[in-house]
């Protein structure tokens, strides 16, 4: 039996900062994680994240891995790979199957961070080859480089549901529904918005009625939902598919936490059964701690934090920290987690439908809502969004109060204002000094910031995009311009391409359309 | 653990629904109508379905179908799914060969206790 002082338990987000922030104060750490590399989720989360420079915002997820790992080689964590926890007894002790063996530890402090596992749906036919979890599908294109379809229909509009769909259109899928029995789009809206305007079709109140196939899936039927969540008679629609994505949500892997005799409760809001802990983190086993969607879903950045935290809390326990070094670290962490929880995101909000205005008391977009896009004549009342001015400017289709601010970073001339308060929607001043640098386009983690020139001197107006799709058009190419809801409205010439390092692989599109399209056209589609 | 459930509530009689045929525990291939009956027998804890039909004892351990069978059991309850205690868990956490769970790399003597 080895002795360790702190063992992690799952080399994610959250276990690997919680192994960082403890080793830092000089602990001996060791990280288990049951898969072939480490990163959790991460490394299949190819877009940009949301929050404030803090929490690592604009920089995609596979890039915050990378930089964990760097940090936790630095700081001497033990990370070892291809390592199941299989069992915790009392006494904190910890079975681990390595190779074709058990190897037994004994640890001071443990740090739970499994995860979650995606939840099913059942409707005939769910378990024909084709159905698959909408992380299996990220897992597949992300990791491996392997297409899981060609035409999907992606079953839940929660974030999961909203991202993946979008990265399977980038893996050149074709997504032909979005199918949600919820009566609104459950994610945030400008992940909804980004597949509208490639034309993907939102069918909120619907739900799977089955899969057909013999060997695997070739169709898919959905229907209608009334109030009682029953399929209305004759509102069935059939498409042809070969794949259909579960994003129906998660659940914690806490059994290791059950197994360890934590108390438990089960808690719908957290995704199910799940530890109760204090604020730091620790579960009623004395130095047992859950951090990460173990202890209640949320997402990769509050997980971090809910790492380090814990990680702190362990090497405090130990007396590694102060009190006072611990307490600074704790409040300092704690302030960065709360900015998170803001918002009509957050999780004292979660599920809630009876939102009808932001903070600043501007009506949510029912389109937005309904549709996943925003309807032309709702989009100005937002204060992102301020038309008739002349030359260039920015035109921020932001309209949910989410926890997000890199865009007044990324405007050196202070066109864009969000205040101290994070999940303020930024607002575009009247007096714009607008350079057309298209930073705060690429910077936007949600692709809702586009450059409107609205009268060029030759009747037309210059729309910059933000466009992550292989291959780019080449300047002078003709296409077409498509507005929020997918829908080709009139012709476009590309005028412009912009690729930076600094612009992370947001490439901007410049492209000229008939003047009165300037507010009305918002993706570029080739010819042919 | 400690919730106790009331045994005597008359559950009616087992009416056939037209998903009973619907896999649930899709690695032990049991079904909705298989999972329902069992309640009208009397296993009424998700511990006590899972020793009568062995759902979550697969390949799984129960990743897939934990929940789905939670809500039927509780649907069939007509109880909330949160009032049901989750199934007992216990190591080995993941499914492991006899073979491997046998073989326990024992370290030096400076590292034992």
């Amino acid at each position: 039996m080895k002795r360790v002082e702190l063992i992690v338990i799952g080399g994610g987000p959250a276990g690997l900062s919680a192994a960082i922030e403890a080793a830092k104060t000089g602990m001996d750490v060791v990280v288990f994680d049951e898969n072939a590399k480490p990163g959790g989720q991460l490394f299949k989360q190819i877009h940009k994240f949301f929050g404030s420079k803090e929490h690592k915002a604009k920089i995609r997820g596979y890039k915050i891995g990378q930089e964990l790992l760097a940090e936790a080689q630095e700081t001497g964590v033990k990370v070892v790979l291809k390592a199941t926890v299989i069992g915790i007894y009392e006494g904190k002790e910890v079975t681990v199957m390595i190779g074709d063996a058990i190897e037994h530890y004994k640890a001071d402090t443990i740090i739970v961070a499994t995860g979650a596992s995606e939840n099913m749906v059942t409707f005939p036919g769910w378990t024909l080859p084709g159905v698959i979890g909408a992380g299996a599908a990220q897992t597949m294109m992300n990791l491996h480089g392997v297409r899981p379809g060609q035409k999907v229909l992606m079953l839940g509009s929660g974030n999961v549901g909203l991202v993946v769909s979008y990265q399977l259109l980038q893996a050149g899928c074709e997504v032909v529904a979005l199918v949600d029995a919820a009566k609104q789009v459950g994610g945030y809206g400008v992940h909804a918005a980004k597949l509208a305007r490639c034309g993907v079709n939102f069918y909120l109140s619907h739900t799977i009625v089955k899969a057909e196939g013999e060997e695997q899936v070739t169709g898919v039927t959905i229907g209608a939902v009334d109030q009682n969540w029953k399929v209305i008679p004759g509102s069935e629609k059939q498409f042809e598919v070969d794949t259909i994505c579960l994003a129906v949500g998660l659940s914690p892997m806490s059994q290791l936490l059950k197994v360890a005799g934590c108390k438990m409760i089960d808690d719908p809001k957290r995704g199910g059964t799940v530890p109760t802990v204090n604020q730091y983190g620790e579960t009623s086993v004395n130095g047992i701690f859950a951090a990460g969607d173990v202890s209640g879903i949320e997402e990769a950045s509050s997980a971090m934090i809910e790492g380090r935290i814990a990680g702190a809390a362990a090497a405090y326990a130990l007396g590694y920290l102060t009190k006072e070094a611990f307490e600074m670290k704790f409040k300092n962490s704690e302030d960065a987690l709360n900015a998170l929880r803001q918002g009509m995101f957050g999780p004292e909000n979660k599920g809630r439908k009876d939102l009808t205005m932001t903070e600043e008391g501007i009506l949510l977009s029912q389109s937005l809502l309904k549709k996943g896009y925003l309807a032309e004549p709702e989009v100005t009342a937002f204060p992102g969004v301020k038309t008739k001015i002349k030359g260039i400017h920015p035109v921020i289709e932001c309209t949910q109060n989410i926890p997000c601010n890199p865009c007044q970073d990324a405007c050196v001339k202070g066109c864009i204002k969000i205040g101290d308060h994070i999940t303020a929607l930024p607002i575009v001043g009247e007096d714009s000094a607008c350079s057309g640098c298209g930073m705060c386009v690429a910077a936007c983690s949600g692709q809702a910031i586009f450059l409107v020139d609205e009268n060029t001197e030759t009747g037309y107006a210059n729309i910059t995009i933000p466009y992550e799709f292989l291959p780019l058009p080449e300047k002078g190419e003709l296409g077409k311009a498509l507005d929020r809801s997918g829908t080709a409205v009139c012709q476009a010439e590309i005028v412009g391409i912009k690729s930076a390092k600094a612009m992370d692989h947001t490439n901007l599109l410049t492209m000229k359309v008939p003047a009165n399209m300037a507010m009305t056209a918002r993706f570029y589609k080739a010819m042919g | 653990m400690n919730k106790i459930i009331d045994r005597s509530i008359d559950l009616g009689p087992y009416w056939p629904q037209e998903d009973d045929d619907l896999i649930i525990c899709r690695c032990e291939e049991v079904t909705k109508g298989e999972i329902r009956k069992a309640v009208h027998e009397g296993m009424v804890t998700l511990t006590e379905i899972r020793r009568y039909l062995r759902t979550g004892m697969g390949l799984c351990q129960g990743q897939t179908c934990a929940k789905l069978v939670k809500n039927i059991v509780a649907r069939e309850l007509k109880i909330a799914p949160n009032e049901l205690e989750s199934a007992v868990s216990r190591a080995p956490a993941r499914p492991v060969e006899m073979r491997v769970l046998a073989n326990e790399v024992i370290t030096g003597g400076e590292n034992h206790e």
